[in-house]
């Protein structure tokens, strides 16, 4: 018998007992209240009795910890397979795998003609359908990772303070300083302009997942899937969709990955600035 | 309602009732009034739970200051609007908001040039509501394939009756304009399912939704940060015309699930949707 339907007749079986109990108790004086807080306990049990319908992954947790912080699970939310293709998520005996599929759609509603809008829409309406299988189309706006070109930057920076200076100690001609201390100014602005803006960047992609009693088994059958579906996407837009692999799924899973480290520590100070 | 929630109902409802049936063991007086009040009271919260649980259960866990972790670093808040995840001193909060725009863009009672107009301008409003947002945030299309036959079947059931009650209407001698006209209206869009189907056009079930996320340096700043960011959200993409709500309960629980596992059948993804989306 599965668990759900075990909570129900557990519940409403302890809703009847209280319930008899509540009848059988004769009446009068401080019995009519015990009969009264038997009868609420058996509405409680049989309102617990309903609710396990939708939360019996709830309570029997919270029935075996007792406690405010109730822990479902505490295992990792997924682990990545091998192949560093998909994700892997246990769900009881069996393995879910999840294949993420790119979508390189580089196209702006304003360069396009009102037909060509017309016919983008009706292009994404035929995406939606295009597996008979539950596929997941996501449309990711996240910040920018720049810092690494920031990193760059500040490299290039450094080592024309360092050209200045040494200009400026060798008594070189004035025209090659100035052109020296141009350059710095340039690469200055860049780097103010690069931090003071967060870029933001758009991407697309497609999810599905199957499900097998081996990892590999479910990695197949969702690898399988996902080229179903690429062929789809690549017959509606005409463009070459990819598997995701590596460190690039985590960007489509994880929330650190979609704020780097540097806007974060920005957004913190300038919080603070706005404080103080 | 499904057969599911069917049998749920009745077999607490034969708990109500049977309070009802021993209310004499109660007495005459006061007591006995009490015990009635109590079992319609727990009905009317039966009733609730079945159509409204996402407003009962956060205020329940809410007051009881119940938090759940779903998952290792994974926590969801007692007031079940916000998943935390907690990466090294830094809170990153998630939440969701729906918004079935679909129905918007393929609205079937409307005519072909209110279709074009409003599929022209799709894309346009599209960009216009994503350049006005400066945070991160994802918009997800569920989709799955229905079965032509089943749908095509359901379909002709409901067409019969509407025309059943549109002949009853007309045989009385005092038939409403309005109400012949309503369910003509009805069988009309019935009928364009039904062609659009003949066609060959797959019938598609979809859920759409927005997933954003906020960071800040203690749980609470996040999830205030995840709060303004939801209706910064919800004000971009009004002009969509969908109508965008804020997930809480145990559908948050599912769709955090969803960035992990998503289902593999069309039955799975209707267990989890009933009410919210």
């Amino acid at each position: 018998m599965q668990t759900k339907t075990l909570v129900l007749l557990a519940f409403l079986g302890v809703s009847v007992v209280l319930l008899a109990f509540a009848a059988a108790l004769p009446s009068g004086g401080l019995l009519d209240i015990l009969k009264l807080i038997l009868l609420v306990l058996a509405l409680l049990f049989d309102i617990l009795a309903f609710a396990s319908r939708f939360y019996t992954y709830l309570m029997v947790p919270a029935l075996q910890q007792r406690s405010k912080d109730i822990i479902l699970s505490n295992d990792e939310a997924y682990t990545i397979s091998p192949s560093a293709d998909s994700t892997i998520h246990k769900e009881g005996s069996e393995f879910v795998a999840t294949v993420y599929v790119s979508i390189p759609l580089y196209r702006s509603a304003t360069e396009m003609s009102d037909e060509e809008k017309l016919d983008f829409t009706r292009q994404v309406s035929k995406l939606v359908g295009v597996s008979g299988d539950p596929v997941r189309f996501t449309s990711e706006l996240y910040v920018m990772n720049k810092d690494a070109y920031i990193q760059t930057l500040k490299d290039t920076i450094n080592s024309l303070e360092n050209d200045v200076v040494a200009l400026t100690s060798k008594k070189s001609q004035p025209k090659e300083l100035d052109r020296a201390k141009g350059k710095l100014a340039m690469w200055h602005n860049m780097l103010d302009n690069i931090e003071k803006v967060q870029s933001l960047e758009l991407v697309t992609y497609a999810a599905v997942s199957a499900k097998g009693t081996k990892e590999f088994e479910a990695v197949s059958i969702a690898q399988q899937r996902a080229r179903d579906i690429m062929s789809g996407i690549g017959s509606i837009f005409g463009v070459t969709p990819s598997i995701v692999t590596g460190q690039e799924l985590l960007k489509f899973i994880e929330p650190e990955y979609l704020i780097p480290f540097s806007t974060i520590s920005e957004q913190l100070s300038r919080n603070i600035q706005q404080v103080i | 309602m499904d057969e599911e929630a069917i049998m749920y109902l009745l077999l607490t409802f034969m708990v109500a009732l049977a309070v009802v049936l021993i209310l004499p063991s109660f007495g005459k007086g006061i007591v006995s009034i009490l015990a009635l009040i109590l079992a319609l009271v727990t009905v009317a919260i039966i009733v609730m739970l079945n159509w409204a649980d996402f407003i009962i259960f956060p205020l329940v866990t809410s007051l009881l200051g119940m938090t759940f972790q779903p998952a290792r670093n994974y926590k969801i808040t007692k007031n079940q609007d916000a998943i935390v995840k907690n990466v090294n001193g830094l809170y990153y909060a998630t939440g969701y908001v729906t918004a079935n725009l679909l129905p918007y863009v393929f609205k079937l009672e409307s005519r072909q040039e209110e279709e074009n107009q409003k599929m022209l301008q799709a894309p346009d409003t599209w960009e216009r509501a994503i350049m006005n947002i400066g945070f991160p945030f994802k918009f997800h299309v569920l989709s799955s394939g229905l079965d032509v036959q089943d749908v095509r079947d359901e379909l002709e059931g409901k067409r019969s009756y509407q025309e059943f009650q549109l002949s009853r209407l007309q045989q009385g001698s005092n038939a409403s304009e309005t109400a012949v006209t309503e369910i003509r209206r009805k069988i009309s869009v019935l009928q364009t399912k039904i062609d659009r189907i003949s066609q060959g056009e797959k019938p598609i079930a979809t859920i759409m939704y927005f997933e954003t996320t906020a960071v800040d340096v203690s749980e609470k700043a996040a999830v205030d940060r995840l709060s303004a960011q939801i209706k910064s959200l919800q004000v971009s993409f009004s002009s969509l015309d969908v109508q965008l709500a804020k997930v809480v309960g145990r559908e948050l629980y599912t769709l955090f699930k969803f960035n992990f596992s998503l289902p593999t059948t069309y039955t799975e993804i209707s267990g989890y949707f009933d009410r919210q989306s």
